[in-house]
């Protein structure tokens, strides 16, 4: 019995110790021995992929190996906390909203040399003060998705997504869908809460102006109380596009009903025309529709078309990958950064990144581009300059589940229009005097 | 049996059976929840290395917080149906797997095999039938009740969780009931069958009230369960439409991890462990006191 206990904690200290040799003091690894560093993700639709590209890159070399941590079903945040807590903190992370809580734990990345390719603005969240915490992991954006194939049947000819860039003009599209037999619905919405309070909210937040402090304030003032959404001209043509698609929704019925995986079905199979959603649906869709093309058109809020966000498409940079400053080694570090950029910048690396992850580069200099429909049609917003930020990356962490719930009362009709505004405003207030 | 006199005699046999137990138990359990109580006192996020201790702050703002109390009194509603729902249809399976009939030890497994299919399985398989099979069936044959999925309806929604954690325990409780009524003496039975005593009567004053330690058993079992179920919630409805079906144990999840308010999260947690606690021990007091000998 003694020995059985002596064993169990020899395997407790023998755990410690090899958790203790992760500080930045501990003596480097043997020259010979590859270099552990292990990888945090938590994107479980290219988990596989990765996996994949992960067994490339350490047969490739012989210095570093990697290892995946998968994050199954537990949250991000919750799986952190509980890895640092014991000490096994991985060397990278994929990481987005918890590097609020998380940034004094990271690396300096600065010195990297992607740093200078990156698209403009995309590093202003890793920012912290003359250090750049974080690499982009990759572009996402969302907008109305569309199915060409309903669309072109629609307007009788070849669809121009330029052609939609006010509430009319969206609105008569969807007239046609219907009218003109090309679909059963115009649209779907998916009523998940990070949907409507993280993306569709994302678009009054943005819309408010071109000037990046002049929305930023918008939002700092929402905080203090001192707007009035009711009367901001943004916000109601907001809403009166969100009554749009609400009248026009093919689960009008039962808004609330659809789950995530009724979207890219209804979207490829030419049930609608229609979806507010992004562009990492697109692998489901390409699963059902392999030749079909889609495209993204910006949410008009306003009958005029020269309005800011009536061009432009929400397009910004969801999660970072972020290197673990306080429990890896300087060989980890140095290791990790390698890895990183072999990802990025060696032919293989972004091979797999383009092709097989699926990923849109925030890099000036990948040789390698996305074939696909849809993604084609993000670049081409990015080449333009339309894009509209990400305001939603600042938002505090309850501010999607808070106002994804209104939406959803509003969706089903429980509240109305002022009842909304209420609920946003209340809540906003609330987090500015915490 | 052991005769220990001296102290030391009686600490070595202590060592020798219990200790090892007791380090396990306070290692793992004892420890934990006294840091966690201490974290209650504390505005640490989670992963900060500084912390300050705020007092009763973060009960304050578990008290405050509204949709607490609406987790709350869901939870109750929610754990009022499930057990009684559940006791009642794993009586009745249990009465008619040990009626003698044909194939009874097929149902008997049968019944229970829900009971080994992991909540999140479960919660994913019950998803689809109320998202999709129901949804067609409504369809086709002009259903209206089943033509929208349960899930995106408040109250449908509520009934939905039920049926999944009725369906999911039944089996397990009956079981427990299939080993009461098989621990009642054939003797009684074969008596009042020759006192002319009638099946319910039979079911009434002699198998249930031989049997109350089998309800004690399944009640404590039920309660306990329900009211701290999550993977099924998670699963099948993620607190959704609206919020509307966050049961106690997702509500506390969600405040530290998805809202990120550690402080008042845990604080829930510790609450949420002296209501079920006050709840139980009330309910097994009660019940002890309902027991009858043979």
């Amino acid at each position: 019995m003694s020995a059985l206990l002596a064993s169990g904690l020899a395997a407790c200290s023998g755990s410690e110790n090899s958790s203790s040799s992760a500080n930045p003091n501990a003596e480097p690894a043997k020259a010979g021995s590859p270099t552990e560093i292990s990888v945090l993700i938590g994107k479980s639709e290219i988990i596989s992929q990765f996996e994949e590209m992960v067994e490339h890159y350490n047969t490739s070399q012989d210095q570093v190996n990697v290892s995946i941590i998968s994050l199954g079903n537990q949250n991000a945040f919750d799986k952190m906390t509980t890895l640092y807590a014991s000490n096994n903190a991985p060397t990278i992370t994929m990481m987005g909203s918890e590097y609020e809580s998380m940034h004094d734990k990271l690396l300096d990345l600065s010195d990297q040399p992607w740093v200078p390719h990156v698209m403009k603005g995309s590093l202003d969240y890793v920012t912290d003060g003359s250090q750049i915490k974080g690499m982009p992991v990759s572009v996402e954006a969302f907008g109305l998705m569309y199915n060409k194939k309903v669309l072109d049947q629609a307007s009788g000819g070849d669809f121009d997504p330029a052609s939609i860039k006010t509430q009319d003009q969206l609105k008569s599209l969807m007239d046609n869908i219907t009218s003109s037999g090309a679909a059963e619905g115009a649209i779907h919405i998916s009523p998940m809460d990070w949907s409507l309070g993280a993306h569709y909210t994302n678009i009054f937040f943005t819309d408010q102006s071109s000037d990046r402090d002049q929305r930023h304030k918008f939002l700092d003032d929402l905080k203090k109380g001192t707007v009035n959404l009711s009367e901001n001209k943004v916000f109601s043509g907001w809403m009166n596009t969100l009554d749009l698609m609400k009248a026009y929704n093919i689960n009008k019925s039962s808004p609330l009903s659809p789950v995530y995986d009724d979207g890219p079905t209804a979207l490829a199979t030419g049930q609608v025309g229609l979806w507010f959603m992004g562009n990492w649906a697109y692998p489901q869709i390409q699963e059902l529709d392999p030749e079909g093309q889609y495209g993204f058109l910006p949410v008009p809020i306003s009958n005029n078309a020269e309005d800011y966000g009536n061009s432009e498409i929400s397009v910004g940079v969801p999660s970072y990958w972020v290197v673990d400053a306080e429990q890896s080694t300087t060989d980890q570090q140095k290791a990790a950064k390698e890895f990183l950029n072999w990802m990025i910048s060696s032919e293989d690396g972004q091979d797999y990144y383009v092709n097989k992850l699926n990923f849109l580069s925030v890099f000036d200099n990948f040789t390698a581009e996305p074939a696909d429909s849809l993604s084609q049609s993000v670049l081409s917003y990015m080449k333009s300059g339309n894009t509209l930020e990400w305001m939603n990356t600042y938002y505090p962490a309850d501010a999607f589940p808070a106002m994804g719930t209104s939406m959803q009362k509003y969706l089903a009709d429980k509240i109305n229009k002022s009842e909304l505004v209420k609920e946003f405003e209340a809540y906003w207030i609330k987090k500015g005097s915490n | 049996m052991y005769k220990e006199t001296t102290l030391k005699k009686k600490i070595t046999v202590f060592s020798i059976f219990a200790l090892i137990p007791l380090f396990v138990f306070t290692a793992v359990v004892i420890v934990p929840f006294i840091i966690g109580f201490i974290m209650t006192l504390t505005n640490w996020n989670g992963t900060s290395s500084v912390f300050q201790f705020i007092g009763f702050n973060n009960y304050k703002a578990a008290f405050s917080d509204n949709q607490f109390w609406v987790s709350l009194w869901l939870t109750i509603r929610y754990v009022f149906f499930t057990l009684i729902l559940t006791n009642i249809v794993a009586f009745f399976l249990a009465l008619l797997v040990t009626a003698g009939r044909k194939g009874q030890h097929f149902f008997r497994a049968g019944f229970f095999t829900p009971n080994l299919v992991g909540g999140i399985i479960l919660g994913f398989v019950w998803q689809f039938i109320f998202a999709r099979v129901l949804v067609y069936f409504g369809k086709t044959w002009g259903l209206d009740i089943f033509t929208y999925s349960w899930l995106g309806d408040t109250t449908k929604a509520f009934w939905a969780l039920v049926i999944v954690g009725v369906w999911q325990n039944a089996g397990y409780m009956m079981l427990i009931y299939i080993a009461g009524l098989m621990s009642i003496p054939s003797s009684l039975s074969e008596a009042a069958n020759l006192d002319g005593a009638g099946s319910f009567q039979q079911l009434f004053r002699i198998k249930i009230p031989m049997m109350i330690s089998s309800f004690t058993i399944c009640l404590f079992l039920t309660l306990q369960r329900s009211f701290m179920v999550y993977d099924t919630n998670l699963s099948l409805t993620k607190g959704g439409p609206y919020r509307s079906t966050e049961i106690i144990a997702m509500h506390v999840y969600d405040d530290a991890f998805i809202y990120r308010n550690f402080g008042s999260g845990q604080a829930k947690a510790i609450m949420l462990f002296i209501i079920v606690s006050l709840i139980v021990t009330l309910q097994v007091r009660v019940m002890k006191r309902l027991e009858v000998d043979a």
